[in-house]
């Protein structure tokens, strides 16, 4: 009984408020009667030439003629709400009238149509239901997980500053100007990728001096701290590489310098040296280099070897201290 | 959980989610706040890259002062080959150190040695951020 109650109360509130906002948006764009101009609401015989009728296309905003974006935005939105809540409301008065039994919540409908054909509540049920134990929920367990975290948040800033920079010395600097200057949210999005990266290095370090300090490496983890080293070192191959891609001063010298300490290294020194500055000399070439090595080597290499650091931990757990 | 209660704990779903949800909003709070730090004091660029000019400065990110730092006092060839073996050290290092632990002394032993370390990497890194 209850549940018609309710039904019938979001229906008649939908009606309601869907027939109010009718009411205001039709009393701010009602036409006015040719002939006529309005002056603090009183008609006002006409005088002059009438002014061409404009229309709030997406043209005018387009061009930038028109910049409200936020009156016809918020229609839509009390529109959109509105539409749905009337659609919900007699969806859901039918399907309980018809079937003469309670309602099913739609989340819970998608997941049982789900699961009927990939029966995925089965592969999840010893994850959701596996007990965790108190020892577990400190907060320096929290610390791989953080770096994680700020991997995910470089992708995507990353991502978005990858569709405005250009890898070119000739460009690349205006590019990074012009995404600090001119696109929305654009420095905003830099900053946060600067930042996080540096976060990531911090929360790194921290969980490997915590896996070290409790002796989380020993057998049978071992592979899993080899390649949590491997991570680490991508990181610092993240901050190396990105660093030179402004292509500013600072960027460009310490590259330089950089990729000559990389070169004194005895036997493979030289190999390194050719490999990172793509010849002799920084040039474009290294640019490129650095910008492939950034944004498709390392990223890759990272995603594979974090599967296979998650896996190991999922298979063996974490290691229960003294 | 139920009939077989070894430890003391709480179901992953939903109580320990609910954790993790909580401490990645509270960083996902972090991070929006630096974006909008961000609108207000950009990252902002140097002087564009010039070959012919050297500045007198050079420092590296922070995450590299600390070598950087060393490499001042110790000769190149050393001071670059230095990090790789300690990386390789240390990629290797649960091969060397394999046997299960009894006390949690040895624990101890490792805890100072990794506050001694971190210590000198900071106490560099403010040399050179300073010098």
């Amino acid at each position: 009984m209850k549940t018609v109650y309710r039904t019938i109360l979001i229906t008649l509130l939908s009606v309601i408020l869907v027939a109010f906002s009718a009411a205001v948006v039709h009393a701010n764009t009602a036409p006015v009667p040719a002939g006529v101009i309005l002056e603090d609401g009183i008609a006002q015989p006409l005088t002059g030439t009438i002014e061409p009728e404009k229309d709030t296309c997406i043209q005018c905003h387009v061009d930038g003629s028109f910049t409200n974006i936020w009156t016809p935005f918020l229609r839509w939105v009390v529109f959109g709400a509105a539409g749905v809540a009337v659609l919900f409301g007699v969806a859901r008065s039918a399907s309980v009238w018809k079937t003469r039994s309670p309602w099913v919540p739609i989340p819970k409908r998608i997941l049982g149509w789900v699961d009927e054909r990939y029966q995925l509540s089965e592969l999840m049920e010893p994850i959701l239901s596996k007990p965790v134990p108190d020892w577990q929920r400190r907060w320096y367990y929290c610390l791989g997980g953080l770096t994680f975290f700020f991997f995910l948040v470089q992708g995507v800033t990353g991502i978005m500053l990858a569709f405005y920079y250009k890898p070119t010395p000739a460009e690349a600097y205006a590019s990074i100007q012009f995404i600090e200057n001119e696109v929305l949210l654009g420095s905003a999005v830099r900053m946060i990728h600067h930042w996080s990266a540096n976060g990531m290095i911090v929360m790194a370090c921290a969980h490997m001096l915590r896996v070290f300090i409790m002796g989380a490496y020993k057998p049978p983890r071992e592979l899993n701290w080899v390649s949590g080293v491997i991570l680490l070192v991508m990181t610092l191959a993240f901050g190396f590489t990105g660093y030179l891609l402004p292509w500013d001063q600072r960027a460009y010298w310490a590259t330089t310098v950089g990729t000559e300490i990389a070169g004194s290294i005895p036997v493979i020194g030289q190999l390194a040296f050719i490999f990172l500055r793509a010849g002799w000399n920084i040039s474009s070439l290294t640019l490129s280099r650095f910008f492939g090595l950034h944004v498709l080597v390392l990223p890759l290499v990272t995603v594979g070897t974090m599967l296979a650091h998650f896996l190991m931990i999922r298979k063996q757990g974490i290691m229960k201290p003294l | 959980m139920s009939e077989q209660k070894h430890e003391e704990g709480v179901p992953f779903y939903p109580d320990h989610l609910a954790l993790e949800a909580k401490v990645a909003l509270g960083v996902g709070i972090l991070v929006v706040i630096i974006g909008i730090i961000g609108l207000f004091i950009p990252v902002g660029v140097g002087a564009p890259a010039d070959p012919m000019d050297t500045p007198a400065h050079i420092k590296p990110e922070w995450y590299f002062l600390s070598l950087y730092q060393l490499l001042r006092f110790i000769p190149k060839t050393i001071g670059a080959t230095a990090p790789v073996i300690a990386i390789l050290l240390i990629m290797v290092w649960p091969f060397l150190d394999h046997k299960p632990e009894k006390t949690t002394k040895i624990r101890q032993i490792r805890f100072w040695f990794s506050v001694i370390a971190v210590i000198i990497i900071i106490a560099l890194t403010i040399w050179g951020e300073v010098s």
